[in-house]
Parts: C-alpha cells; sequence; structure tokens
C-alpha cells in the first residue's frame, strides 16, 4: 500500500453548516477510507423528554430539526396516540397532510439549491431558495411561523386552515408549480450536470437495505419505500399520490426523485383542500384525557426519510423513555459505500446526496476561560453582550 | 409478509422465544433470550428480508432492555425483538456482523447505557466526548428499587 493522505474536514469548516469532522484517507486523489466523528450538536433531547408532559414534548422534538420541523411531531403524534389508540378527526388528517407536505416542498428546494451550491453551481442555489420563500411565507400565514409550526398536539392540530388562506395556498402552489418545472427542467436537461454527478457516489439496493436507508436515498436505488403508503397515517390513503423512484443509485437518481416529489406534494396538497373545503371548519381536535401505560411506536415520512418514535409511559403524565431516530442516522453511514473508491471531490457531493442533517442548532449557555477555568460569561450576558454589539454596528452606519 | 404465519414460523423455528404479542395495531414485540438473538435477526433481516431501523437501550425494572426495531414494508408491519439483560451483566452479542448498519447506535447505548456488546468491530466512544468519566451512563437510572 502506497503512502495515505489524511485530509480533515471540520468539525468547523467553512463549506459545513453545522459542526462534524470527516477524515479523509486519502491514496492520490482517491479517497481509501473515511471516518465520520459526531456528538459535536449532542442536546440530549431524549432525556430532556422524559421530564416534560406529553404536550410538551411535541414542541421539544419540534426543535431537534429546524429544516424538517413537523415530521418529528408527525411520527411522535403517531407513537403517542397510538397508547390509547386514538382517531382523529377527519379535518385534522387532512391539515396535518398539508403540513407534511408543503415542509417536503420547501425541504427538497432547499436541497436542490445546497446541491447547486456545493457544485459551484450557485444559479441553481439563488432559483432554489428564492422559489422556496414563497413556500415560508404561506407558512408563516397559516401557522405564524415560518419554522417550528407548533401545528401538532394530541388528538389533532392546534390551527385550522380557513378558505382565504386555503385559497391563498392554492394560487403560491400554481406559481411554486411553475417554478419548480423549470428549474426541475433546467436541471434534468443540463449536460454539465449530468456528466458531473452521473454515476457518482452510486448506492445499490443492497447497500441500502445493509445500512437500513430510507427517504430519497433509497428511493433513487430503486428500493420502493415510502411510508406515507406503506403504514398509511394522516391523510396519505385518502388521496391519490404515488411514490417516485429512480433507478441509477448516484446523486443525478437521488436530485431527480426529490424534484418530481415536488410535484407529487402540491398534488397532494391540492387534494387535500379541496377536500378540507368540504368539512366543517373548526372540528380539528379530538379530547384525549390521558396517556395509559403502555408501548407507543410511530414513524413518519420526513423529507429525508422515515422518521421514528418509540414512546414508553407508565400512566403518569410523561414518558419514561423516548426514542427518536432521524432518517440522517440511517443515511449518513452509507458514505462507506458511496464516497470510498471515489475522488476528493465527489466526496462532498455524495455525502451531501442523502440530505445529511445534524440536528442543527447547538447552543452555548457559560463562557470559561480556556487558561484558568475561571467561568467568564452566562447565557445572559452573552446575550447582552450580542446586543450591545448590535447596537454599536447600527451606531457606526448611522455615521456613514 | 403474513404476520400470522409469521408469529407461527418463528415460534416454530426458535422454540425458546419467550412470548410474543401485538403491543398495538401493526406493532408486534418478540421476547426472546440473549443467547438466540443473533439467529433471530439473521432470520428477520436476511431472509424475511426485514427493514433495519433502529435500537433501543431502555433501563427498567426487570433489566436493560434492548429493542431491535425492524419494518416489513410490504404490509406496515413492525417487528421488535425484545432482549432483557440482567442488571449484574449488561452484555450481549453485537448485531453489526450481520446488520451493517447497526455500529452507530451500539456505540451509542455503550455510551449513554453502559451495555457490552460482545464482538462489536469497534467498541469505541461515539457521542460522548473524551474526557466524559468512565463508568458514568446518563441513561442509567439513579434511583432504581434493588
Amino acid at each position: 500500500m502506497g503512502k495515505r493522505t489524511i485530509v480533515p474536514i471540520g468539525p468547523y469548516h467553512p463549506l459545513l453548516e453545522e459542526p462534524e469532522f470527516f477524515k479523509l484517507y486519502c491514496d492520490g486523489e482517491t479517497v481509501v477510507d473515511m471516518v465520520w466523528e459526531t456528538g459535536y450538536n449532542h442536546r440530549g433531547i431524549e432525556k430532556i423528554c422524559e421530564s416534560k408532559t406529553f404536550e410538551q414534548v411535541f414542541y421539544v422534538v419540534e426543535r431537534i430539526c429546524g429544516i424538517c420541523s413537523t415530521s418529528h411531531p408527525f411520527a411522535y403524534a403517531n407513537a403517542v396516540e397510538s397508547i390509547p389508540g386514538v382517531e382523529i378527526p377527519l379535518r385534522a388528517k387532512y391539515i396535518r397532510s398539508v403540513i407534511g407536505e408543503l415542509e417536503r416542498i420547501h425541504s427538497h428546494l432547499l436541497w436542490v439549491g445546497l446541491a447547486g451550491h456545493f457544485l459551484g453551481y450557485n444559479t441553481v442555489f439563488m432559483w432554489a431558495w428564492k422559489y422556496r420563500e414563497p413556500v415560508l411565507d404561506m407558512f408563516e400565514i397559516i401557522t405564524g411561523n415560518r419554522n417550528s409550526y407548533a401545528m401538532f398536539t394530541i388528538g389533532g392540530v392546534r390551527r385550522d386552515i380557513n378558505s382565504e388562506q386555503a385559497d391563498l395556498l392554492l394560487k403560491v402552489l400554481k406559481d411554486v408549480e411553475v417554478k419548480s418545472k423549470m428549474l426541475t427542467g433546467a436541471v434534468i436537461d443540463d449536460p454539465v450536470l449530468h456528466a458531473r454527478l452521473k454515476g457518482v457516489g452510486v448506492l445499490t439496493a443492497q447497500d441500502i437495505h445493509d445500512f437500513g436507508a430510507v427517504g430519497p436515498t433509497a428511493r433513487a436505488s430503486g428500493v420502493d419505500i415510502d411510508v406515507r403508503r406503506d403504514d398509511p397515517y394522516a391523510a396519505y390513503d385518502l388521496v391519490d399520490w404515488k411514490v417516485i423512484t429512480a433507478s441509477g443509485g448516484d446523486v443525478f437518481a437521488k436530485a431527480e426523485v426529490r424534484l418530481l416529489e415536488i410535484f407529487e406534494s402540491i398534488s397532494i396538497i391540492r387534494q387535500c383542500l379541496q377536500i378540507l373545503q368540504t368539512l366543517p371548519e373548526g372540528d380539528i381536535k379530538a379530547k384525549v384525557k390521558d396517556i395509559p401505560a403502555g408501548i407507543g411506536i410511530g414513524h413518519a415520512e420526513a423529507p429525508r426519510g422515515e422518521v421514528f418514535h418509540f414512546v414508553k409511559s407508565d400512566g403518569s403524565n410523561s414518558p419514561v423513555r423516548h426514542k427518536i431516530r432521524a432518517p440522517s442516522y440511517t443515511c449518513i453511514p452509507t458514505f462507506r459505500r458511496s464516497c470510498i473508491g471515489g475522488t476528493i471531490s465527489d466526496a462532498a457531493i455524495a455525502t451531501a446526496a442523502v440530505d445529511p442533517c445534524y440536528c442543527c442548532t447547538e447552543r452555548m449557555a457559560q463562557a470559561y476561560d480556556i487558561n484558568t477555568g475561571e467561568k467568564r460569561y452566562n447565557a445572559a450576558e452573552l446575550i447582552r453582550l450580542s446586543q450591545m454589539k448590535t447596537e454599536e454596528i447600527k451606531k457606526q452606519l448611522l455615521k456613514r | 409478509m403474513n404476520i400470522e404465519k409469521f408469529m407461527g414460523d418463528v415460534r416454530l423455528k426458535y422454540p425458546k422465544i419467550l412470548d410474543i404479542i401485538e403491543i398495538n395495531r401493526k406493532r408486534l414485540m418478540v421476547f426472546l433470550p440473549r443467547e438466540e438473538l443473533l439467529a433471530v435477526t439473521d432470520y428477520v433481516f436476511r431472509e424475511l428480508e426485514c427493514r433495519y431501523i433502529i435500537v433501543t437501550g431502555m433501563d427498567s425494572q426487570e433489566g436493560y432492555e434492548i429493542i431491535y426495531h425492524y419494518s416489513d414494508d410490504s404490509s406496515g408491519w413492525m417487528i421488535n425483538l425484545n432482549v432483557i439483560l440482567p442488571h449484574n451483566d449488561p452484555q450481549v452479542e453485537s448485531i453489526t456482523p450481520v446488520v451493517y448498519g447497526a455500529e452507530w447506535i451500539e456505540r451509542e447505548i455503550m455510551d449513554l447505557l453502559g451495555i457490552t456488546f460482545l464482538h462489536h468491530p469497534k467498541p469505541e466512544r461515539f457521542l460522548m466526548a473524551e474526557s466524559w468519566p468512565e463508568g458514568e451512563y446518563p441513561f442509567r437510572r439513579k434511583n432504581r428499587e434493588e
């Protein structure tokens, strides 16, 4: 074996939005081994959930991920509602699906943008993020927030979608559909992207089974799985849609699956809104008295794949154990098959192709002096410092 | 996959299985002794081609419960293999040699619950920092009634 070079990327690096650490072992240009280190973002959410009530856990798990912030409450609702066997109102089912699909649209657009950015194709990045913006605005109109929507609760949803909002949403969707069609055409027909992405980071159906990879990562390798169809929840078995698959298993196939899924999501939302018009407004929540002792296991199809929640209740008002598995947990390790043997320059996009999410938002609570170990600032002081700095910058700008 | 057939087959094939119960709609819990874990894992994951989801580690009154979750996507059923390890002897065979994707979660459970996974290919720390004290496991209950 020749001499190996280690290329370290992270844990803090301009290319990475979140802290993670990749060690690429290279022989010349070829990646021969890769090590991935984690734990920089560990927030102990599973443990925190044990100290919250079943109701409060929704708002904790919503903060696991800023991008797919409704998929965790979705899976948690499926898990916790299965313990007493709650049947949620029909209207709530449709609203849940609308929120879930809107999120898929904005998340897939975000990924397409980022993938373009990683390839140095910033036009795609600018387009995709521009077209994603109205979807976020729509979230704000319906839920009050662009992110972390706080829509879900045990037995239903917390806010209704009225006919005005539904009309506006249909208008926005029409626009998003036109723009996404243009974007999809531009990406799928681009010879440069074909040359850059085809045959890169290939995963076979066997690789997917070995690692338990899910979502678009699996579907791009021809593995026809989707929780929405296989174990239906919310309103997914009440509307007409199809699971998108591709056969290439490479980065291009993953892009194709995600782009085409946007149109399925738009179609699902349209059908849901149509049926919502015929249902009486206001009936959005079933009464749930308490959660008896038992085990609830729920899953939901997030934009990145299946989110899994395991909840054990002992009959008190908080879970005794809450296990969460995000899709990236089984998708990221596939880099062992997709990156090794490829070149260094392919490693970034092959890893990014699974749309990795490191469950962001790590927060510093206290700062210590590295030499003396003395406490320098606490959280409140850090906030005050940052506010002072903002004031300072404002003053300087006004002076100019 | 027909779930009734699975329940009959698995009992016949592995008579040491302690119990099989439907804990919820479409959720099956199979209780097994730890000696049978690798054989049943191989049957569920390789022969029946169920999809590996994740492993949950839990400290309960009876012992450390390790639950291996699999999904049969053709029927929507979830098959959960449950192994209970005594508090004074928390070790079990690693399933990573069979299920490649379980490497991380077994290391995570090692960190958080202090379970030893025998024959794990890379039994190193995963989530906890290198400076975290040995023998401190956040998911172990401190006030357990002995």
